[in-house]
């Protein structure tokens, strides 16, 4: 097991940040944080990460007791933080140079990872170039790449692709895959949920120091997400037929414009036929017929929605 | 490599880039001969104790106290500069312990601080060379001089970095108490012969004690009062270390 946390809990003065958070990731796998802005994300990071310790609860890190021997933790992990963190008078090579002789790396090493991760991160025409001189997201590349210049069992990272452009994140989203691959553990927080589907084996929705869910999400979609939601496109507006439409149980429906039909419901099959035959008997024709599967995002919204209604 | 030696080494490596250095140098060396030299027709000799000093030599000789307190500011605002840029959280989640990033700022200022000293007493030597009093104290007041006030200038700068947030806040604060060391002090003019409440202002700065110190090294003026200058500035140097290792220990993330 690489991260075992049970109840932790943190606070500052009356703020609760984290509220008895229970947490068992295995090793290898890439494990999604996701949560709305002060959901706790990045206090949990700070936790885990021995940056700050826990009002209550126990947190085990790689078989380490994180609480009692916090510097033996950090030797064996990598932390990505979420602000930018960049050392501003040195050159991207020796910015990534400087940070593995701060991690003990040789110097044989440090050379050789330098050369590969400006290749890896593409950052090659900026290797050169002052950090204080880059714009956010090449300073973004080099505060990722850099992190890959020691050795780690486990890397922790905070909204990472915050700045980078389309091609820049999946770069890195598919060498993260690649590491983990290798065996190296990956806890990832972010919001942009597409990322998380992509990449991550397991992901947790945390909202208001709590974690609502955990699991793969493909099994988050299947438990949290049975409800579909089909869009029909219609070649002329019809004004009777919302009328015509009231009668169907079991979903909602929503009128756009009077030409586009939104219909959600978990028996989406059954209330698709339903529609089309009345769509038919009246002679309405369809331009366009489109049944979208649940994503993620939707089930996030849902889920902090939810969890910030006022009887909650 | 000790954790304390890796950190001491990206130090150096961010503080002393060549705009620092050149400013370490040029600004000592324009003052010790342009001002120096300019001065001389004004200031004719310097009484200090039973020596009588030409401008030159007397401003040479404070210039390397001067420039303990400018390279140590400096040096400190490493914490500063840190927490700005990131680089004090990404520090401490690494294989840091705090007592090793704090113990890395206070060997990197005292070496940035005797580098300083041994840069302008080797560039000002050819001036006060005639008035040198070479003796067994020269060398050792020297260092005590360095490390001393390099820990207390360091100190300051140290707590100034742990108490401001805003950019603004802490050039206008660090810029203030520059121009007060630097000017209301031993290091430019003797104390002798100013107006009363000037030569009060003098000895509420460290840096004139720091570079008495130094001058009764160099020119052999040791004296009580120069003995009891290194008690009030080893006290005060002890008490603002104690304070910085505090607020840095004590200092949120």
């Amino acid at each position: 097991m690489s991260i075992k946390s049970r109840s932790l809990f943190k606070s500052y003065g009356d703020l609760v940040a984290v509220n008895g958070i229970d947490l068992d990731i295995g090793s290898g796998k890439i494990f999604g944080f996701l949560g709305p802005n002060g959901a706790g994300k990045s206090t949990t990071i700070k936790l885990l990460t021995t940056l700050v310790p826990p009002s209550r609860g126990s947190i085990e890190i790689l078989g380490i007791d994180a609480i009692k021997n916090p510097l033996d933790v950090r030797k064996r992990i990598g932390v990505v933080l979420q602000q930018p963190s960049y050392e501003p008078n040195l050159s991207v090579e020796k910015s990534l140079e400087k940070y593995g002789m701060m991690w003990d790396v040789d110097k044989k090493t440090r050379k050789q990872r330098t050369d590969e991760l400006i290749d890896v991160f593409d950052l090659g025409e900026i290797r050169k170039k002052k950090n204080e001189d880059l714009s956010i997201g090449q300073r973004r590349r080099v505060q990722v790449a850099r992190e890959f210049m020691h050795e780690m069992d486990l890397l922790f990272m905070d909204e990472p692709t915050v700045g980078l452009d389309p091609s820049a994140r999946r770069n890195l989203l598919d060498y993260l895959k690649d590491k983990a691959k290798a065996g190296l553990t990956i806890f990832y927080t972010t919001h942009v949920l597409t990322e998380a589907e992509y990449l991550c084996d397991e992901i947790a929705v945390i909202n208001k120091g709590k974690i609502l869910a955990v699991d793969t999400p493909d099994q988050l979609k299947s438990t949290f997400g049975q409800e579909k939601t089909i869009k029909i496109h219609l070649a002329n507006k019809y004004d009777d037929l919302i009328g015509l439409l009231l009668g169907i149980s079991g979903c909602r429906i929503e009128f756009d414009t009077g030409t586009n039909i939104i219909i959600q419901s978990s028996k989406a099959e059954i209330v698709l036929s339903q529609v089309l035959s009345i769509l038919i008997e009246n002679n309405i024709l369809i331009e366009d017929l489109s049944a979208m599967p649940t994503t993620l995002e939707e089930i996030f919204l849902r889920m902090v929605k939810d969890t910030n209604a006022p009887n909650n | 490599m000790h954790p304390t030696i890796r950190l001491v080494n990206r130090n150096l490596t961010i503080s002393l880039n060549p705009g620092f250095v050149v400013w370490q140098v040029m600004f000592p060396i324009v003052y010790i001969f342009v001002a120096g030299f300019a001065y001389t027709t004004l200031i004719d000799s310097v009484k200090l104790g039973d020596v009588s000093l030409d401008y030159p030599a007397f401003i040479a000789s404070g210039m390397i106290g001067f420039n303990i307190m400018n390279s140590t500011l400096v040096s400190g605002i490493i914490i500063w500069n840190d927490r700005r840029h990131g680089m004090f959280e990404q520090i401490l989640v690494g294989p840091f312990k705090r007592s090793h990033y704090i113990l890395s700022n206070v060997y990197t200022i005292a070496i940035v601080g005797l580098i300083s000293a041994t840069l302008i007493t080797s560039i000002g030597f050819p001036l006060f060379f005639k008035s040198t009093h070479f003796n067994l104290l020269t060398i050792p007041f020297l260092i005590f001089a360095s490390v001393v006030g390099s820990i207390l200038f360091g100190s300051i700068a140290s707590i100034i970095s742990t108490r401001l947030r805003s950019s603004e806040g802490f050039n206008v604060i660090i810029n203030t108490v520059f121009l007060f060391f630097a000017f209301v002090s031993t290091a430019f003019y003797p104390a002798q012969g100013t107006p009363e409440p000037l030569a009060t202002g003098f000895y509420l700065n460290p840096l004139t004690y720091l570079v008495d110190i130094i001058r009764a090294g160099i020119f052999g003026t040791f004296n009580e009062f120069v003995m009891l200058e290194m008690i009030v500035l080893v006290s005060v140097a002890a008490t603002l270390f104690v304070i910085a290792i505090k607020l840095l220990t004590k200092l949120d993330l």
